[in-house]
């Protein structure tokens, strides 16, 4: 791994809660500009902190996080966040919702609303703008939490679990179109999620964590362009069971 | 007009009716129970002659003036302990002593210290209300969905946004049904009020109709009150359905 290139990088990055034992411990990870990581692994076992560390959302007890060669302290324009569930506002439209991010740091002009409103229409959901998000289904709230992260341009998205409450072929359709959003816009992401083939089908490189440390670090690779017909081929059932074996028995676990 | 509609006004007819029959067959006293005709009677005469106008007016501004102080104050205090942990836990026993205490046994003492008259009406209103208002207010803003604050904090909010944009807006459903209750309290607040410390106004009219022995004006100014206390409610219910328009689908 080499420091130069490296967008995200999190050297040596501790986690605790005061009163509770370790949530992150010691962890090493990088990510290059426009790659997609996944992070995987069981509940409490450290990800979401980790990706809040990354985020800017904690201060590391120890170590440092560094975005684009900068010391990373405060979450800024720059980080796109999005949380477990869609969390819009229920009193503002979707196009309102969308808007968010930006409303929040001066009023929206009217070539500002142009913008999220193709935003919008790349997330298929263009004819929605002006309806409450509580009209839309889960997978299309989903759609707008995700055009509202975008909304100021980051260039990393963090997301944490965000399909886990959809069924699959809601998630497959919003895995793709993620995938093809981030690669038009070079976006760096970092993924969490406790599902073992969305990790493998969307990443360049996958960490499972275990007791709040990296347990592996698995390239991926499959062709860059991703397709359905693969998560049936045995290099792809391969890189699961990896996966699998990992997070079945952590290092310490391990004989 | 829907059938239930129908169904209660003609519940409503039918026991005035009953009401109007029973009076005329047993030749009940008018002392005791006036006919909803003389009731009726009684009322016109008051409102035409300019009797009942000014008790009505003085009713209508104590209740305006002691609402808006109770709810602003009210309000105002529940951001304040919802925003500072250490303010709540400073006040809150102070808060919870000043309700407990009823406001009705401080009348004596507020006639005391604001004199006999509007004043007196207008605090005890208003400390009435200030209690549904600020416990609603606290409650809702403290009870905020932790992932929409974490989404503010992802998104660099400052506190005064997090609590115009976020809290305020998630806690107004609640805000509101606190002020639904304040007022229903306002107005027995104000009536009560001017039983002990006021001459003009509907509660002291109820007072003096009694010493007068004149049961069919007690009637009509009881129907006076329950008249303001509707369209009160109604006002609010329309506030509510106008500030609440975003949130329905």
């Amino acid at each position: 791994m080499s420091h130069v290139k490296s967008f995200l990088d999190m050297r040596n990055v501790s986690y605790t809660y005061p009163g509770w034992p370790a949530v992150v411990q010691g962890v090493n990870w990088d990510i290059a500009q426009g790659e997609f990581h996944a992070l995987v692994g069981r509940s409490g076992c450290g990800k979401t902190t980790l990706l809040k560390l990354a985020a800017g959302l904690l201060p590391p007890d120890a170590g440092t996080v560094y975005l684009g060669g900068a010391l990373h302290q405060k979450p800024g324009p720059q980080v796109g966040f999005v949380l477990q569930s869609p969390t819009l506002l229920e009193w503002l439209s979707v196009l309102d919702n969308v808007l968010l991010p930006l409303s929040l740091q001066r009023k929206p002009t009217a070539s500002d609303r142009d913008n999220a409103q193709a935003l919008l229409a790349l997330m298929g959901l263009g004819a929605y703008s002006a309806q409450r998000p509580q009209q839309l289904s889960g997978g299309q709230q989903s759609r707008v939490a995700i055009a509202r992260a975008l909304m100021l341009q980051p260039t990393i998205l963090l997301l944490d679990e965000p399909f886990a409450a959809l069924d699959a072929i809601t998630r497959e359709e919003l895995q793709n179109d993620l995938l093809a959003l981030c690669r038009a816009r070079q976006t760096t992401v970092f993924f969490v999620t406790h599902d073992i083939a969305e990790a493998v089908y969307l990443s360049d490189r996958v960490a499972v964590m275990a007791q709040g440390r990296i347990c592996l670090d698995l390239p991926v690779n499959l062709p860059p362009v991703r397709e359905r017909q693969m998560r049936y081929s045995p290099q792809f059932n391969s890189l699961c069971a990896q996966l699998r074996e990992a997070m079945d028995g952590g290092p310490e676990h391990r004989p | 007009m829907k059938r239930h509609q129908l169904y209660a006004a003609l519940l409503l007819i039918a026991l005035l009716l009953g009401w109007e029959w029973a009076v005329r067959a047993w030749h009940f006293s008018p002392l005791v129970l006036p006919a909803p005709s003389a009731v009726l009677a009684a009322l016109l005469r008051g409102l035409s002659s300019g009797y009942l106008g000014p008790h009505l007016a003085r009713t209508a501004l104590e209740l305006a003036l002691g609402l808006s102080a109770g709810c602003v104050i009210g309000f105002a205090s529940g951001v304040l302990m919802a925003e500072s942990a250490t303010l709540r836990r400073t006040l809150m026993p102070y808060v919870v002593t000043s309700q407990v205490i009823p406001k009705l046994a401080l009348a004596p003492l507020f006639i005391v210290w604001f004199g006999f008259g509007m004043t007196s009406t207008v605090v005890i209103t208003a400390l009435i209300c200030f209690f549904p208002l600020m416990e609603n207010t606290l409650t809702a803003l403290t009870q905020v969905d932790g992932q929409r604050l974490e989404l503010f904090r992802v998104l660099g909010a400052t506190r005064w946004q997090t609590l115009w944009r976020l809290k305020i807006p998630c806690g107004l459903p609640g805000i509101l049904a606190g002020l639904r209750v304040a007022v229903v309290l306002a107005l027995v607040g104000a009536v009560v009020g001017e039983f002990i410390g006021a001459s003009t106004g509907l509660g002291a009219l109820i007072i003096a109709a009694q010493g007068m022995m004149d049961t069919p004006l007690m009637f009509a100014v009881l129907l006076l009150i329950t008249l303001l206390g509707l369209t009160l409610y109604q006002l609010t219910l329309l506030l509510e359905r106008w500030l609440l328009k975003p949130y329905q689908r």
